[in-house]
Order: structure tokens, then C-alpha cells, then sequence
């Protein structure tokens, strides 16, 4: 049973169509990341669930009932904004009461609940400041006890931890997670970053420019992006994506460009121009049929990223910390054919091509 | 010692400042408790001989200067009134809501404040006469708010633009309905902008001279501004020791009201909501 859907959503602004038409079904305490860069719709798709925009045609679900004309108040929602928004002129608990002040709850049971919440998000210490008195980090906290307190059905989170700083943005992942974990509610989480999408998400939502791209678990959308889009937005280092084609080759196929050559076992057509996508680490530096020039080498401590050139192309290469490459040098290479990707170049779509490496 | 002798210098400019313009205040307060054959004495004298408050009893109660005053309150306030509450409104209609022609009404709002005030008058004084309010503070009401509305627009909406988007959409998602929202979250952050579109409002209205003259002839709707003129200063006579006397009374309102708001102008100034 899905807990929110969208069918043929779409909105415009003028001429600008922030979102193409979103189908998009989530399930009762799924953790969904809307994952895209900026401009891809994500906030605006996050913002008409939130009853903040209207969409200009489809329909919105949450549970049964359609919430397109439901004002935001009475969704069963709630959120957390980018920015936090705590309520500048009320104290911690002012703030975290507001929802159950706007809902009538008595004073007592408001107290009760705002106290309990504290001491989830450990802030009993804080009630009486006003938010300018406290840290990014202690507001975030405030936006997500103003979330917590209602209780809702869904929790929608608009880049809740792009303004933290990289420590605390781990930390309150890790929170983040075991809050969901131990409510069992909806989430709805809005990102740009591809890590935390990765890290938190059951399942991601991948959009751009408006359409998603592609729905499924992290892991799936990692081995299997389904087009050139998330392939090149999915993984850090990004997979490398060198254009070539099908050409014929004895009694079958093969992945030509320059400074390549792949025999292809089964799928595509000759002439048809394909973009081979290779994750970092599946490229296998020291032996192998091909050859690269070493032109950056990185170390990170834990791996070294190198970047190398493969026939024209620069490609990124992730190795062992203590393989030493001397930049400048020519190096055979090999690539694990099991985990290659091919997309065609026309229409970005994911193509199911079995390669092999060439008989030496 | 350099920064010394800078500080002397730069006090002591400030000083001549402020007493070059503090002088006249003093001098009318001065001249108001100086008895009548004190006034016109050569060489004058500057502290009073002797103290008195005559001018001032004689003004209570010989004079229609109550009167005046009363409608000089009920001016000021009902203008402020209806001044706030619609700037209020309309510029956070202006700020928050898309709708077509938002910037041009904006515009356009701020070219009548462009018309020289003078331009206006004959038309105000025809549409009041044809409307059957001439000569009533109501009249007086409507012309402030013509002038005084469009810059209280834009004052309150480059404040309100000022106050993100989030505080509002956070309000809406947590339960309150667009009024209460604008009630609970908007009006407190917009106070400091709220409280200064009164002050010039109340002042510009407390002050106002030529729409008073000419809309309003009666004794019963004259304002403080044309009532005192009309009663102290004739073509032949000035009534020094009487107009000194109520201008420190005109001036009392003014400076009790700046006295307890001059706090909250600067409150809440920089103190952002968002943090980012």
C-alpha cells in the first residue's frame, strides 16, 4: 500500500516547467531521497507534497485521499526546512509547542510533549533560548522536534544537513537514520548529495530537469543506473563515460574506440554509437591488454585516485594506496567486464551489452 | 594622544550640532515659561527671571486649543491606523503572493507618490465636497492616507522582503492557516518595519499643514498645525508668548511617542531568523 503517490504530476511556473510529469509511488515507512542536482524539481516535487505549491495538472496522494485543495495544516505532514526556519521571536519550546498550539492540544499535554521530545533531541537544556542563541546544529534540532512533536504520517526533509559542517553532517546522519528506524514513519528526504541518498535512503529517486530518471534501492541504482544521467551522477569518483561504437568483428561485435577494443557477446547493432560507462574501481591498473598514461596521482590515505589517459580521454582510477605510479609512465590496464556499463549515446539508455576482453 | 585630541575634536563638533540644533527647542521652551513683559525685552535675557505657566493655563482655557489637540490625536492615529493596516496587508500581498501585474502595481503605487502633493489638492477638496465629508477629520484622513500610504507600501515591503519564505511555508505545514501564520510568525519579524511606517506616518499626519488649511475650515475639524495659526498668529499681531506656550505642547506627543518606541526601531534589526 502506498503512503504517497504522485500520478502524472506536473507543475510549471510561467513557461518554466519545474516538473515534466512525476510518477512516483512510496511506500508506508519507506526512507525515499529525491536526489538531483539543483534545478531538477526535487524541492519543488518535496514543496507541492507539502501543500506549499499546487501542482498545475496530475494528482497527489498520501494515504488514500488526494491532497491536491488539502491545505498544508491538515495533510498529516510535516517538515523540515533547509534553512531550519525556527520561529525567531519564540524560545526552543515556544517553537517546538507551535504545531500543538495550532492543533488546540491543551496546555498540559503540550508541556508533556515538548519535554519528551527535548529529551529525544536532547535539548532540555535549551527550552528557554531563542533560536539566535544557538548553534546550526542545536536549530536543526528544533526543526525536527517542531517535526517530531505532531507525530505526523510523513516527515519531508529538504536538504536538512547541507548546512551543517562535514562532522556533524555525519553525526546527524547517523541520527537521522536511527529516528527513522525507531518511528517507522514515511521519510521523504531531498538532497543533492549522492552520499547521504546513498547512505540513508531504502530507495532513491534520481531527477533531472524535471523527470526522474530512475527509482529503486542505492544499490541498484549504483549497479544498474539506468541511463547516462545517473550513471554519470551516481559514485564519487563518477563513473567514467567514453563515447565509442559497435563495429562488426569476425562473426560478432565489439566496442571500439580509441584505445579500446571490447568484444561484445550479445546485444546492439553495428554502426550504433555507445558510451562505455567504467566505475573507478573497476579499472585494474598494471596487466591487461590496453594501455593508459599516468597524469595525476592522488592519494587520500585509504586509496589513490589516478587519473589517467585512455586513448584522448582522461579517466579517473581508484587503486591501493600503496601501488606507486609514476606520472608520465604508460601502464597496461584491464577492466572487469562483469561490471561494465553501456548506454546508448543518442538516447542516454541503458543497454544490456555482455563484454569480454579481447583474446590476447 | 592623537586619538585623544581626535576625540576632543570630534566631540566637540558633535556638541556645536546638537545645540545649533537644539537651540530654537530651547529658546520655545524658554520663551513659553517667561512671563508676557519679559519676552520683548533688549538686551533679551536667557534664563527667565521669573518662572511662570500662565500662557499655558490661558491656553487651556481661553483658547479652542483642546479642541485642536483632540483632533490632532484622532487625526494622527486613525491615519495610522488605516495607513499600517493596509501597508501591512498589501505588502505582504505584494511580497508573498505570485499573481500577474504584482511589479507594476508596485510601480505604480510608488509613481503617486511621485505627484508633487500640491497637484492634489483641488481634486481631494472636489471629491470630499462631492462625497458630503469636506471639512470633517475624515476628510483629512483619507488625503494623509493618499500620501502616506504608497511610501508605507514600500517601506514595509522591502522589510517584508527581508523575512524568508521558510518562516511562513514552516507556519503553514505546522497548522496555521494563512492569517494566523501572518499573525504568529510574520507581524513580530516585521515589527521594527511596523513601528517605524507608524512613527513616520503619526508624524507626517501630526504635522501636516497645507491639506489642513485647505480641506478643513471649522473649528471643530481643524488640526493643531492650521487651529494654532488661525488663532494666534493674525495679520496683525503674533501671539508669542501663546504660540511658544503650545508649540512645546504639539511638541510633547511627538517626543513621548519616540521616547518609548525608539527601542524597537532598533530591536530585531539584525537579528535574522535563518541562519545560513
Amino acid at each position: 500500500m502506498a503512503d504517497v503517490s504522485f500520478q502524472k504530476v506536473r507543475k510549471a511556473f510561467g513557461s518554466a516547467v519545474a516538473v515534466k510529469s512525476l510518477d512516483l509511488a512510496i511506500g508506508s515507512g519507506e526512507f525515499v531521497s529525491l536526489l538531483g542536482p539543483s534545478g531538477c524539481g526535487k524541492t519543488t516535487t518535496l514543496r507541492m507534497l507539502a501543500g506549499l505549491e499546487f501542482p498545475t495538472e496530475g494528482e497527489i496522494r498520501i494515504g488514500d485521499r488526494v491532497v491536491n485543495a488539502v491545505p498544508p495544516g491538515q495533510r498529516d505532514i510535516a517538515m523540515v526546512f533547509q534553512s531550519y526556519a525556527p520561529y525567531p521571536h519564540m524560545s526552543v519550546a515556544e517553537n517546538i509547542a507551535y504545531p500543538l498550539k495550532k492543533r488546540g492540544v491543551g496546555r498540559a499535554e503540550r508541556d508533556a510533549k515538548v519535554a519528551s521530545v527535548a529529551a529525544t533531541l536532547q535539548l532540555g537544556a535549551l527550552l528557554d533560548r531563542k533560536p539566535r542563541q544557538l548553534s546550526g546544529g542545536q536549530q536543526q534540532r528544533v526543526a525536527l522536534g517542531r517535526a517530531l512533536v505532531r507525530d505526523p504520517k510523513v516527515f519531508l526533509l529538504d536538504e536538512p544537513l547541507s548546512n551543517l559542517d562535514a562532522k556533524l553532517r555525519a553525526h546527524m546522519r547517523a541520527e537521522l537514520i536511527e529516528l527513522h528506524r525507531k518511528l517507522g514513519k514515511t521519510f521523504i528526504y531531498v538532497t543533492h548529495d549522492q552520499l547521504e541518498a546513498m547512505t540513508m535512503s531504502d530507495r532513491i529517486a534520481v531527477m533531472h530537469e524535471g523527470d526522474l530518471q530512475q527509482f529503486g534501492a542505492p544499490m541498484q541504482v549504483y549497479e544498474k543506473p539506468a541511463n547516462l544521467f545517473v550513471a554519470g551522477f551516481i559514485g564519487s569518483p563518477a563513473m567514467n563515460l567514453l563515447p565509442g561504437a559497435l563495429e562488426s568483428s569476425g562473426s560478432g561485435l565489439a566496442f571500439v574506440r580509441q584505445g579500446l577494443w571490447l568484444p561484445v557477446g550479445a546485444g546492439g547493432q553495428a554502426g550504433q554509437k555507445v558510451t562505455l560507462g567504467v566505475r573507478p574501481e573497476d579499472i585494474a591498473l598494471g596487466s591487461g591488454p590496453f594501455v593508459a598514461t599516468v597524469r595525476i596521482v592522488e592519494p587520500t590515505g585509504h586509496e589513490t585516485i589516478v587519473m589517467a589517459d585512455i586513448g584522448g580521454q582522461s579517466a579517473i582510477v581508484r587503486v591501493q594506496p600503496d601501488a606507486a605510479h609514476v606520472v608520465g609512465s604508460e601502464i597496461p590496464f584491464a577492466v572487469r567486464t562483469s561490471r561494465l556499463h553501456a548506454f546508448d549515446s543518442v538516447s542516454g539508455a541503458r543497454l544490456d551489452l555482455a563484454f569480454a576482453l579481447p583474446a590476447s | 594622544m592623537k586619538t585623544l585630541a581626535g576625540r576632543i575634536a570630534f566631540n566637540l563638533f558633535a556638541w556645536t550640532v546638537v545645540l545649533v540644533t537644539a537651540f530654537p527647542l530651547i529658546w520655545m521652551i524658554l520663551t513659553s515659561v517667561k512671563p508676557q513683559f519679559e519676552l520683548f525685552r533688549i538686551p533679551p535675557t536667557f534664563w527667565p527671571e521669573q518662572i511662570t505657566f500662565e500662557h499655558y493655563t490661558r491656553l487651556i482655557y481661553e483658547t479652542p486649543f483642546l479642541k485642536y489637540m483632540r483632533n490632532s490625536l484622532i487625526l494622527g492615529f486613525t491615519t495610522t491606523i488605516v495607513v499600517v493596516v493596509v501597508a501591512t496587508l498589501g505588502a505582504h500581498s505584494l511580497v508573498r503572493f505570485r499573481y500577474p501585474g504584482r511589479e507594476r502595481l508596485a510601480q505604480m503605487v510608488l509613481f503617486t507618490y511621485l505627484l508633487p502633493s500640491v497637484v492634489l489638492i483641488l481634486p481631494l477638496y472636489l471629491m470630499m465636497v462631492w462625497l458630503g465629508i469636506a471639512n470633517t477629520i475624515f476628510s483629512l484622513v483619507i488625503a494623509y492616507t493618499t500620501f502616506a500610504l504608497p511610501y508605507a507600501l514600500w517601506l514595509l515591503r522591502s522589510f517584508m522582503q527581508g523575512i524568508p519564505d521558510d518562516l511562513e511555508a514552516a507556519a503553514l505545514v505546522d497548522g496555521a492557516t494563512r492569517m494566523e501564520a501572518f499573525v504568529d510568525v510574520i507581524l513580530p519579524q516585521a515589527l521594527p518595519g511596523i513601528i517605524s511606517t507608524s512613527l513616520f506616518t503619526f508624524i507626517l499626519a501630526w504635522n501636516e499643514y497645507l491639506y489642513a488649511l485647505v480641506l478643513v475650515n471649522t473649528d471643530e475639524a481643524r488640526p493643531l498645525t492650521t487651529g494654532v495659526m488661525s488663532m494666534l498668529v493674525s495679520a496683525f499681531n503674533i501671539e508669542w508668548s501663546l504660540l511658544m506656550a503650545a508649540s512645546v505642547m504639539m511638541s510633547l506627543p511627538l517626543i513621548i511617542i519616540f521616547a518609548f518606541l525608539q527601542k524597537y526601531l532598533t530591536r530585531g534589526f539584525g537579528a535574522g531568523g535563518v541562519k545560513g
